[in-house]
């Protein structure tokens, strides 16, 4: 078997068998001397951890970038300051910004949900203003009319009419989330991505198993915030017109 | 006039040709009721046809027939004695000048260039499209500067008449227009509408003009067919049969309860025969005076007093004819004062507002030319004549204003 | 403390970690320091390479992406019962994580440059394709029946009305697409496809923890996408001038 220089196979011999079997039976491993790898416990375990990563990061990016994005799509302010950051917060190349993050802060949880929150904001902030702003004005003006405060303008109007674009921005940004804490192990916390990156702690098997594991997770959540986004939708925003 | 090619003047080059509906139907899916059920209908040529009923009835689809921009399912229409589907279709459309209600200019294209894009289609030059869309924006009423402008930069009125010249641009044989004034303010409309009137008096385009509005129709019409379901035409007549003789009670309910009144709009009083004016100056003997008034034909009882250049001062009583001599104040006050150029209508609420059943009728000096009465129009109305159009569409009296252009 | 899971993906931590050609080692030994300029001036070179490739990675990518997403629109067009199954497709195969997506077709296409342009591709594709769908149904109805009642034929009615009114969209699409590319490809190292990553995590790792390397691996990735993203925009500019005309 030929070996390239870091030590993987060239001549990809992973089948889905093996993965499978990786995924629910504990395999042996070159590398760890003994202590075996893989196997249902391990895999829930680090599923857990990276749906724990994504959920406490989503969060904070909530936190800080939906309140801002809201405020300044009501105001109609800073349009083409909140496209762009929304644009360019896909230009930040994660596996730098973990792997700096960990060098300059240190390695762990804390650091890692950091950089993945910062990850988080741009959609958020973006789609919640695009949101807010496109809201019919009409709507939005017989509401001021009619004695509703700013806030409630915001809850009862904006945002109902708003949830399609707000749930596409959550959505991205799990996307954007999920996939760099994919690679948090290089952060210094274990994830599924773990059992991708280090083949030769998990063989073949086990990258061809994280990476249908990470592909399912993605997808699973993807489906379920369609689905919650399906649920908080207005029936009147789903009606095709006449 | 462009240089180069063939003449572009808009009155002389292709003219305009006919339009034959001959039995066309429409008919979606396998729908139980057409949406246009074996239309017959000649448009002949240099006129404006009016396609007027209330929504659904299928105006819009039969007028869309012709451009084939809805697909007959069968019948057929002539245009100029040529079947449509004797040509491909765009081709076809190439020909025939199409006006929409949402005027459809494209965005992203300067005016000239919008005007220019049949002819840009058919081959023509850059320069030969700049020079016809600076004229064809002063024809429409536009300072030709607009031709470097976008759409967007005008407004709703300035757009639709940028529709109308972009649908001249290739000098079709017909036009299809579809409703469209309907997306302008009132205002704007009559004048839009007032316009195009003069504009058709210089091109002589063949047009068929779609509207839910029957007063629209009466104004703009040549020639008006009133639709039902179906594209069912009720009635096919000029405007003035249409108001005086409607085929049935649908017709009747559309046109509306007041159509003596829309009839006499269509007229000015210069298109009626007036009654003799029996006038008389101050001084005159009254002898002479009382002679006129005992003429056959006179039916007046009163004679006008007029000046010296019989510009009229008022009407003589039987007190002043008493006298010997006519004096120079006249009894009875002079009243409303028509003017032939007047719209009848306009003249019939001028006589009903000063209480007046009769008024005295100037020309264009002032000068007394005879004596309108409320008789003379109900006469009118019930004759024959009532029935026949004094004049084209492109001729008639344009809204409510005294014509002082 | 750095986990030993973290010390086996930089691979063969004690040789090629101090390997250096100058005085790296003295400034990646004192870590306590962000940025050695010196180090940087005189190392800067050794990234050329690599910042070609990653060049390549993306251009190659947003190119393919972009002729199969407008493939797929214009299909999508014709026979819109396709728009459904594209964009759920499409969709769900832009949900996956790249790195997972590396690896899932590794045992098809193998290590290399070929499989990262793969996954970037149907990236750039799921975006594209979006924005491409949604700048053509955004173009307004009444210059299209305008268009076809004046005698357009269809294919002239695509080229000279609905793609110019769909531009705008659609370049922000690529501006996306591209900007997006640029980041995600500096996992391609992961893959062997070469790409600013390898630095970190690649064959010519200088450090997962060698905080000036991540910088410059970081600031030539963003200097990136900034220039590529303002390159777009003023082809977006370019494209629209009656979007610049002001209203009446």
């Amino acid at each position: 078997m030929a070996e390239s220089e870091t030590g993987m196979s060239a001549i990809p011999v992973a089948s889905i068998e093996g993965a499978i079997e990786f995924i629910f039976t504990p395999q042996s491993s070159n590398v760890t001397g003994g202590k075996k790898v893989g196997g249902i416990d391990q895999v829930i375990e680090l599923t857990l951890n990276q749906l724990w990563l994504t959920v406490v990061a989503l969060a904070i990016a909530l936190a800080v970038a939906l309140p801002i994005g809201l405020y300044l799509g009501h105001r109609h302010k800073w349009e083409s300051f909140a496209i762009s950051f929304g644009t360019a917060g896909r230009g930040i190349p994660e596996l730098i910004l973990i792997a700096f993050f960990a060098a300059a802060i240190g390695v762990g949880f804390r650091n890692v949900v950091l950089a993945l929150a910062i990850l988080g904001i741009p959609p958020i902030l973006a789609n919640a203003f695009v949101g807010i702003n496109q809201v019919d004005r009409s709507s939005v003006d017989a509401a001021r009319g009619m004695g509703m405060s700013e806030l409630e303008i915001l809850r009862k109007v904006e945002i109902p009419l708003a949830i399609p674009t707000l749930m596409g921005g959550l959505r991205s940004a799990t996307i954007a989330v999920v996939a760099t804490a994919t690679i948090a192990p290089y952060g210094g916390y274990e994830t599924l991505g773990d059992f991708i990156i280090n083949e030769n702690v998990y063989g073949e098997n086990g990258v061809l198993a994280g990476a249908i594991l990470v592909a399912l997770l993605a997808v699973t959540l993807e489906l379920t915030l369609a689905g919650v986004q399906r649920l908080l939708t207005s029936p009147g925003l789903k009606l095709r017109p006449a | 006039m462009p240089s180069g090619e063939a003449t572009t003047d808009i009155t002389s080059a292709s003219g305009a040709s006919s339009v034959s509906y001959q039995g066309a139907t429409k008919r979606y899916g396998d729908a139980k009721v057409a949406a246009v059920d074996e239309l017959t209908l000649e448009v002949p040529a240099g006129e404006i046809c009016v396609l007027v009923g209330p929504s659904g009835c299928g105006k819009t689809t039969a007028m869309r027939m012709v451009n084939r921009t809805v697909e007959m399912s069968s019948g057929d229409i002539l245009v100029g004695g040529e079947s449509v589907r004797s040509k491909d279709a765009a081709q076809l459309r190439r020909e025939i000048g199409y006006v929409i209600q949402q005027i459809g200019l494209f965005p992203h294209r300067t005016i000239t260039q919008n005007i220019g894009t049949v002819p840009q289609l058919l081959g023509r030059k850059k320069e030969w499209i700049s020079e016809r869309s600076a004229e064809l924006l002063s024809l429409v009423g536009l300072d030709p500067e607009f031709g470097d402008r976008y759409p967007a930069q005008l407004s709703g009125g300035q757009q639709q008449r940028v529709g109308v010249a972009r649908a001249l641009a290739a000098d079709p044989l017909v036009m299809l227009m579809d409703e469209p004034f309907g997306a302008i303010d009132p205002i704007n409309r009559e004048r839009l509408q007032n316009e195009f009137l003069r504009l058709q008096a210089q091109v002589r385009k063949t047009v068929l003009f779609v509207t839910h509005d029957i007063d629209e129709a009466i104004k703009m019409g040549d020639r008006i067919a009133v639709m039902r379901e179906g594209g069912r035409v009720e009635q096919y007549a000029t405007p003035a049969e249409l108001l005086m003789a409607p085929a049935n009670e649908f017709v009747e309910d559309f046109v509306g309860a007041d159509r003596a009144l829309k009839r006499l709009a269509l007229m000015r009083v210069s298109d009626i025969d007036l009654w003799e004016a029996p006038w008389a100056t101050a001084g005159q003997s009254t002898a002479e005076v009382r002679a006129k008034l005992d003429a056959p034909d006179v039916e007046v009882p009163y004679p006008l007093l007029v000046d010296a250049e019989r510009r009229p001062l008022g009407w003589l009583s039987e007190r002043d004819l008493a006298a010997d001599t006519v004096p120079s104040q006249p009894d009875s006050p002079l009243g409303p004062v028509l003017d032939r150029d007047d719209v009848m209508r306009d003249a019939l609420a001028d006589m009903l507002q000063g209480g007046a059943q009769y008024a005295a009728v100037t020309d264009a000096g002032g000068r007394v030319a005879g004596v309108l009465s409320v008789e003379i129009i109900s006469e009118f109305l019930v004759s024959p004549a009532a029935k026949e159009e004094e004049h084209g569409a492109a001729e008639r009296p344009l809204s409510t204003e005294k014509v002082d252009d | 403390m750095i986990e030993p899971t973290v010390l086996a993906a930089a691979g063969q931590v004690g040789e090629d970690f101090f390997k250096d050609r100058d005085a790296g080692s003295l400034c990646q030994a004192n870590n306590a320091n962000l940025f050695c300029w010196d180090w940087a001036k005189n190392n800067i070179d050794r990234y050329e390479p690599f910042f070609i490739q990653h060049v390549e990675l993306v251009v190659i990518s947003v190119l393919i992406g972009f002729v199969a997403a407008f493939g797929l629109a214009l299909l999508s067009r014709r026979w819109s019962w396709l728009r459904v199954p594209f964009l759920l497709g499409t969709g769900v195969l832009y949900t996956i994580p790249s790195v997972a997506f590396f690896f899932l077709l590794l045992p098809f296409t193998g290590r290399g440059r070929d499989t990262a342009i793969i996954a970037l591709s149907v990236y750039t594709l799921q975006i594209i394709y979006r924005n491409t769908i949604l700048g053509l149904d955004n173009v307004p109805r009444a210059s299209i029946d305008a268009a076809r009642g004046m005698g357009m034929t269809d294919r002239q009615i695509l080229r000279k009305v609905e793609l110019p009114l769909a531009s705008p969209e659609i370049v922000t699409g690529l501006i996306v697409a591209t900007v997006s590319t640029v980041a995600i490809a500096t996992l391609a190292a992961l893959a062997g496809g070469g790409g600013l990553g390898e630095v970190i995590v690649g064959k010519e790792k200088l450090g997962l923890d060698f905080k000036t390397n991540l910088i410059i691996a970081g600031g030539l990735t963003i200097a990136l996408a900034i220039v590529f993203g303002l390159m777009l925009m003023g082809v977006q500019r370019m494209l629209t001038p009656w979007r610049r005309a002001r209203p009446a």
